[in-house]
């Protein structure tokens, strides 16, 4: 923008605008809130759900504010009867095809369909239904989409290719028959779809939803007896608490804690203990890939939706991929054989639910691989297993998911005293904090790698050059003579350029993070929906702030974690790792 | 033996129709057409808009956008003979519903939606019936089109007569790709 001013009439009142700004944007600057259905800033304005029409003084016919632009002098009315008759019309028309089952969606309240019906003061609807109601699409572990509660709107196709460049879903056919599609009507289990749920985050409405994990954890809950223990993802804390109304970035750590075991589980631990324990490993792999010959780029592991990405579109390039399971995954095998042995526990009996930011996790979690614990205890028990095969994560359930088990247990998170994880599995440091966040497994694994390579600490633990939103982010650091290159990618687009660069043979870089969603975690999948970049960077500025409050901020420094290798593991990269909290990948086809 | 000069041009195969709309912006709807004019049955089928995708680095998910959108395009092998009636305003108005349930009736079609596809094949695959928005021949509706022949005025009568007539006439040639 040039930062010229234009000066407007909006309904009325006169106002300073910038040139060259949309009318959407123009009319909230002067205070007239303009609705959307299908507009998302940054990403698209495919002015296809005709709500966010204004009046301009001289236009032939009404002006779809998102696409239209300011111009010097213009008279615009958000308001008058011609545009709210309009507005009225084109939800009405929504209303014909879309059910009135709001009581029982799952995004009711956070509906902005149901938003702008309330806004306008729909109470009934005119027009019939004309479209057969189609399928719906269950064929993911992490995803559901439901077309009858499609209003075309654009955003998951756009946020599918614009921002993470995978295209598993298009706009198909045309008319009354205009769906969202994967290739031939397949669903989602057939399509490059990697599950990383942005779609469902964008949706306006209920027809991308993460799959409900909810219903068959409250049974777990319910029965007597059994052992049920959940894990936490860094993300959790600084995203539950905007989920449950509260301002985003608020950091509800120790009130998270209390309110799961409210809910009922019988112990609360962190995913940011295994967060610590991946970077002992990760960062004992890239010395190892670094100083002993190995492929570099070495690539982070730990973000499900990136590694189904690479499986499908860049299987040439798995070699470069951390062998490293992912923090949940490492956490799943090491509850179910470690601690379960400490405790006292059968593996086989003991459930663990995951809280994750993602919805790849769900995926993640069913992968045929991820019964480490149960192969472990195979092999112990000789040729034949005494059990049926079990995962080592029995659920992995969404911050959205979490937020309505609170709201159904009737807790009140805001009056929650704050309560510790229990040990051994909840400590943790602030690296493993920041693993929510873009760059932050990064400066993690080099306030960790550093250290152990120079024989001193960081000079400062603050490893700027890597924080913020910026798509790719790139640094050099010393390590005792040897330069070594690093590069942040956060969303898959992202991704892309730096794969094509190693592709090419023209990487520069010896290691690279890559996270899936828009700034890391903090913005997943599975968390709260309606975000922007405000919120974001909230969320953001949540996690770092975590990181300084926490007394140890180096994953080396976590007593539990030294007790583990001590106790159970022995070194990292050890026999015992490979066998638990390593890792192989697969070209993925659909 | 050495090939001797004839007359008629060899029909492109579809990797060299790929290569030859390769990389040109909004080529994908040309090579489609294309594309389809080279399958005996007029229609694109999977194998086929895979190999489209993959040589013009398209995305799966887009290709099967523009090939649905388009009502020209089949997905499904087409019959011997084709109807294709007009089921736009003017028509409509005129009585192209009858005329379509007619169709449908005639050729023994049962449980076709509108609202859910808008082309169907008998399963000897004698015929395919097509709906389509306008021909653009509204002063003329109702219109049906019947192997290529586009008729005025129809009535149910003349519609019926005309797929009597097509059971005993040849089917058409398949349309040669220029």
């Amino acid at each position: 923008m040039s930062g010229k001013m234009v000066s407007i009439t909006v309904d009325g009142a006169s106002a300073l605008v910038e040139a060259g700004s949309s009318l959407l944007e123009a009319c909230a600057a002067a205070g007239a809130k303009v609705p959307t259905l299908c507009h998302l800033k940054d990403v698209s304005s495919n002015a296809s759900c005709g709500l966010c029409v204004v009046e301009v003084e001289g236009a032939k016919s009404l002006v779809r504010a998102c696409v239209g632009s300011v111009g010097e002098g213009m008279k615009v009315a958000t308001s008058s009867p011609r545009v709210m008759r309009a507005r009225r019309n084109a939800v009405e028309l929504l209303l014909a095809n879309h059910p009135a089952d709001c009581l029982t969606c799952a995004r009711s309240g956070s509906c902005e369909l149901q938003d702008a019906a309330l806004t306008l003061g729909i109470r009934q609807v005119r027009f019939p239904r004309t479209r057969a109601a189609p399928k719906l699409d269950v064929s993911t572990d992490g995803l559901v989409r439901d077309n009858d509660k499609c209003i075309l709107c654009g955003r998951c196709v756009a946020v599918c290719s614009e921002i993470q460049g995978v295209s598993a879903i298009s706009l198909a056919g045309r008319g009354i028959r205009t769906r969202v599609a994967t290739f031939m009507d397949r669903g989602l289990a057939a399509s490059p779809c990697v599950q990383c749920g942005q779609c469902s985050v964008v949706c306006p409405t209920g027809a991308i939803t993460e799959r409900d994990d909810t219903e068959e954890l409250w049974r777990e809950l319910a029965k007597p007896g059994g052992t049920v223990v959940v894990q936490t993802a860094p993300a959790i804390r600084a995203s539950l608490g905007e989920a449950l109304g509260m301002e985003p970035g608020s950091l509800v750590t120790g009130k998270m804690v209390a309110a799961l075991r409210r809910i009922g589980f019988d112990k609360v631990f962190d995913t940011q203990f295994t967060a610590d324990l991946t970077i002992m490993e990760e960062g004992s792999e890239l010395i190892q890939r670094l100083t002993k010959g190995g492929k570099l780029p070495m690539i982070t592991s730990c973000s499900p939706g990136w590694i189904n990405f690479i499986e499908y579109f860049y299987p040439s390039l798995l070699p470069h991929l951390s062998t490293c399971k992912s923090p949940q995954q490492m956490f799943g095998a090491l509850a179910k054989t470690y601690y379960a042995e400490k405790a006292g526990l059968d593996p086989a009996a003991m459930r663990l639910a995951s809280i994750m930011p993602c919805t790849a996790k769900k995926h993640e979690a069913k992968r045929p691989e991820m019964r480490g614990a149960w192969e472990y205890w195979s092999a112990k028990a000789g040729a034949s297993p005494d059990t049926a095969a079990y995962y080592d994560v029995d659920w992995a359930l969404t911050t959205r998911e979490l937020a309505r088990m609170i709201t159904r247990a009737g807790i009140d998170i805001a009056r929650l005293p704050e309560e510790e994880f229990d040990d051994p599995l909840g400590a943790s440091t602030g690296a493993a904090t920041i693993f929510g966040t873009t760059g932050g497994v990064m400066e993690a694994a080099l306030r960790t790698v550093y250290e152990i390579v120079t024989g001193s600490p960081l000079p400062t633990l603050d490893f700027e050059a890597v924080r913020g939103l910026v798509g790719i982010k790139s640094a050099e650091v010393d390590l005792a003579g040897t330069k070594v290159r690093v590069a942040v990618a956060h969303t898959l687009k992202n991704a892309r350029v730096l794969l094509d660069e190693i592709a090419a043979g023209t990487s520069p870089y010896h290691f690279i993070e890559v996270m899936t969603c828009p700034g890391g975690c903090v913005g997943g999948g599975g968390q709260p929906v309606r975000v922007d970049q405000a919120k974001r960077l909230a969320r953001n500025a949540a996690m770092y702030a975590e990181d300084r409050r926490l007394g140890l901020r180096r994953s080396h420094e976590n007593p539990s974690v030294k007790a583990l290798y001590a106790e159970f593991l022995g070194e990292p990269l050890g026999h015992l790792s490979h066998e638990l909290l390593h890792t192989t990948y697969a070209r993925r086809t659909d | 033996m050495p090939s001797t000069t004839t007359t008629q041009r060899k029909a492109p195969t579809l990797d060299e129709l790929i290569e030859r709309h390769k990389g040109k912006p909004g080529a994908l709807l040309g090579l489609l057409e294309n594309a389809q004019e080279l399958e005996k049955f007029r229609y694109l089928s999977e194998p086929t808009l895979r190999r489209i995708a993959e040589g013009m680095a398209l995305p799966l998910s887009q290709v099967y956008s523009v090939a649905t959108f388009y009502s020209f395009f089949n997905l499904e092998p087409q019959g011997l003979h084709s109807l294709v009636v007009c089921r736009g305003t003017a028509c409509h108005t005129r009585g192209s519903l009858e005329l379509l349930e007619t169709a449908l009736a005639r050729l023994g079609i049962e449980g076709f939606r509108e609202d859910e596809s808008n082309s169907v094949t008998t399963p000897d695959g004698f015929a395919s019936i097509r709906t389509v928005a306008c021909f653009g021949q509204c002063a003329l509706a109702p219109v049906v089109q019947v192997d290529g022949t586009i008729h005025s005025r129809m009535t149910v009568g003349k519609l019926v007569a005309a797929i009597e007539k097509l059971r005993k006439v040849p089917a058409p040639e398949a349309p040669k790709s220029k």
